[in-house]
C-alpha cells in the first residue's frame, strides 16, 4: 500500500508546489516543473511514493482571455518528461485533483467546455511525464443543478466527448452530500470511468449503502492491471475560531464553532484507519493505494506511518 | 515597493565576466543538472560575483526574475564550444528578466565559497551579509539574531565534508585554537522528517578538526542568554575569534 499526501509540502519552508505568480509576471509550467522536481527529491528523501500535483502547474492555461499560456504543455515537453523520469525511478505515483469549477455537469456550455480544456491539459501533462494507467485525473460529478440524474446524464455525456487520452485518465469521486457512491455507480455503468473511494465522504453521504459495499464497489471498477486509490480522511473533532466581521465597524470578532463532520482532520486519526484497512483486507478487497487528505498533509503521512509501525507493525509492515 | 516577501530566490555563483554578460545581454544562466541543488525552483536568482568583479566581488550585488527553465545539452547552449568535454551533458537554462541592482549589496564577511542558497525575496531585500539569508528553523533563527546583534561573526550552514558527503554545521566560529562548530538541536516537528542536508556527525567533526557545541532548541526558546553566554566560553576557551 503507498500513502501519499496533496499538493502542498509542510515539511520542508517555502517548498512551493506550482508557480503562482499573477498573469503580468508571465508565471510558466517551466517554473513549476522545477518546483516539482525538488518536491520529488523532498519525497524521495522521506520515501514518499504517492503524491497529488498541483492541477494549477500550468498557470492560466484554460482561461480564453489569455492565449499566450495555452501553449505551455507543448513548450515543456522535454522538462516533463524529466520530472516524469524522476518519479518512475522513484515508483511515484503521480494524480491531479482539479478544483471543483472543473464541472463537467454544469448546464452551462462555455463553463463546461472549458473545465474540459483543463482536463485534457492535466492528461496530456500526465501522458507526456510516461505516467502509467496509475496516474489519474479524480474529478467530482460537480453541481445537481435541481436535478440529480439530469446532472449525471450531463456528466457521462459529456465524458463520452472527451478526447481519447483525457477519457483514459480520469477518475469520478463520490462528493460529501449530493452525489454519492450510488450515483458515481451509475456513472461507472454506463462509461466505465474507475471510481474512487472517499471514506469521509462517505460517512457523510452513504446513500443507504454499507461501508464495506460502497468500498468494493468501488475497488471493483478499476481496470484489471491497475492499482485503485482511495481518499481517506478523519473528521475533524476540534473547536475552530472563525474570524467575523462586521460590514459596518470594520471589526474583526474571533468566535469559537464546533467543527462541520465533512472538515478535514490536521492528522489521520490511526485506530480509525487500522479498522478501516482491517476492515477491507477481511473482506478481500484486495489492494489499493491510499491518498491522505489530511490539513498537516506529508506531516500526517509521517505521523501516521509511525502509528503504523507502533500500532499494526504486522499489517503494515515495509509501509 | 510591494513585492512578494516568500517569493523564493535561488542566489547561484557568478564567476566569470562572459556568463555575467550572458546574463545582463541574452537572459540566461546556466546549472548543470548533476550539480543542481535540492531547490532549483524560485521566482528570482540572486547572483554571488566572485573575486573576478573587481569592486563588486564577493557580495550579491544583482537579482533578476525568472521567466523559465529549460533542459538542455550544454552544446546548444554554447555552440561555440562544441568540443567541451561536457558539451553532451545536460544543463538547465534559467531564462531570466533584466538584471535588477539590490538597494545595498550582500557581502560575504568570510569571502566563503559559497554554492546554492535558497532564500526568499524578503530576506534578500533586507540582508547585510550572505548569512542573513539563509532559512532555518525557529531556534535556529533565533540563535543567529543573537549572534548577530552581538557581534558573533557566525558563518551559517558552513559545509563540512562528511565521511560520504557534505554535510552542514549550523553555526561555524574560528577561533585562534581551532574551528567551533555550533549545532542547533531541533527536533523535528513529526519524527521522521529529515533537513535537507544531513546534519554532520559530531565523529566527522572530529575528524576534521572541528570542536562540536550542541545547543538544545528548548534551552535557546527559554534562555537565550545563556547559550549565547555559552557559545562566547567555548569561544574563550579556543582562544578567542580569529
Amino acid at each position: 500500500m503507498r500513502l501519499g499526501f496533496a499538493v502542498k509540502v509542510l515539511g520542508q519552508p517555502n517548498l512551493k508546489s506550482h508557480d503562482s505568480r499573477r498573469w503580468q509576471n508571465n508565471p510558466h509550467l517551466s517554473v513549476s516543473l522545477a518546483y516539482v522536481r525538488d518536491i520529488f527529491l523532498y519525497l524521495e528523501r522521506q520515501g514518499i511514493t504517492m503524491y497529488r500535483l498541483s492541477s494549477e502547474l500550468a498557470p492560466y492555461v484554460a482561461h480564453p482571455g489569455l492565449p499566450q499560456f495555452h501553449n505551455q504543455v507543448d513548450e515543456c515537453l522535454q522538462e516533463l518528461e524529466a520530472v516524469g523520469q524522476m518519479a518512475q525511478r522513484q515508483g511515484l505515483r503521480l494524480s491531479f485533483h482539479p478544483p471543483s469549477y472543473v464541472n463537467l455537469s454544469s448546464p452551462d456550455e462555455t463553463l463546461a467546455s472549458r473545465g474540459t480544456r483543463w482536463l485534457t491539459t492535466l492528461a496530456r501533462i500526465l501522458d507526456a511525464m510516461g505516467a502509467g494507467p496509475e496516474g489519474v485525473v479524480v474529478v467530482h460529478i460537480g453541481g445537481a443543478y435541481g436535478n440529480k440524474r439530469l446532472a449525471l446524464e450531463r456528466f457521462a455525456l459529456r465524458w463520452e466527448k472527451l478526447p481519447e487520452l483525457t477519457r483514459r485518465r480520469l477518475a469520478l469521486e463520490n462528493d460529501d452530500s449530493r452525489f454519492s457512491v450510488a450515483d458515481i455507480g451509475w456513472v461507472h455503468k454506463r462509461t466505465g470511468i474507475p471510481l474512487v473511494f472517499d471514506y469521509l465522504h462517505f460517512l457523510n453521504n452513504p446513500d443507504g449503502m454499507e461501508l464495506t459495499e460502497a468500498l468494493a464497489k468501488c475497488l471493483q471498477s478499476w481496470p484489471e492491471g491497475v492499482r485503485p486509490k482511495i481518499h481517506f480522511s478523519s473528521p475533524r473533532t476540534a473547536m475552530k475560531l472563525v474570524k467575523l466581521s462586521d460590514t459596518a465597524s470594520g471589526q474583526v470578532r474571533r468566535k469559537a464553532r464546533p467543527p462541520q463532520t465533512t472538515e478535514h482532520a490536521d492528522f489521520i486519526n490511526p485506530f480509525e484507519f487500522i479498522a478501516f484497512c482491517k476492515m477491507a483486507k477481511n473482506a478481500g478487497l484486495g489492494d489499493f493505494d491510499v491518498m491522505l487528505e489530511a490539513k498537516a498533509k506529508d506531516l500526517a503521512l509521517l505521523r501516521l506511518r509511525d502509528d503504523l509501525r507502533k500500532f499494526a507493525p504486522e499489517e503494515f509492515d515495509g509501509i | 515597493m510591494e513585492f512578494d516577501e516568500m517569493a523564493p530566490v535561488l542566489v547561484v555563483v557568478m564567476n566569470n565576466l562572459r556568463d555575467f554578460e550572458i546574463a545582463r545581454t541574452e537572459g540566461w544562466y546556466r546549472i548543470p543538472v548533476k550539480r543542481a541543488p535540492s531547490r532549483l525552483g524560485a521566482e528570482y536568482l540572486a547572483f554571488y560575483q566572485t573575486k573576478t568583479f573587481g569592486p563588486e566581488k564577493w557580495a550579491i550585488n544583482y537579482y533578476a526574475p525568472v521567466k523559465r527553465y529549460r533542459l538542455v545539452r550544454r552544446e546548444e547552449l554554447l555552440p561555440q564550444e562544441a568540443d567541451h568535454p561536457r558539451a553532451r551533458e545536460w544543463y538547465y537554462k534559467v531564462e531570466i528578466g533584466p538584471l535588477q541592482k539590490l538597494p545595498h549589496p550582500v557581502p560575504s564577511r568570510r569571502l566563503r565559497r559559497i554554492t546554492f542558497i535558497p532564500t526568499t525575496l524578503g530576506k534578500l531585500l533586507k540582508a547585510r551579509e550572505i548569512n542573513d539569508l539563509w532559512c532555518g528553523g525557529e531556534a535556529e533563527e533565533i540563535l543567529w539574531e543573537l549572534f548577530r546583534d552581538n557581534g558573533l561573526p557566525a558563518e551559517r550552514r558552513y559545509l563540512v565534508m562528511g565521511e560520504e558527503e557534505e554535510k552542514e554545521v549550523d553555526f561555524a566560529f574560528f577561533c585562534r585554537k581551532g574551528k567551533l562548530a555550533v549545532m542547533c538541536d531541533e527536533e523535528p516537528l513529526i519524527s521522521g522528517l529529515m533537513r535537507e542536508r544531513p546534519a554532520v556527525q559530531d565523529y566527522e567533526l572530529a575528524a576534521a578538526g572541528w570542536i562540536p557545541l550542541h545547543i538544545d532548541a528548548d534551552a535557546i526558546f527559554r534562555e537565550p542568554q545563556r547559550c549565547l553566554e555559552q557559545v562566547c566560553r567555548a569561544i574563550e576557551e579556543l582562544g578567542g575569534l580569529m
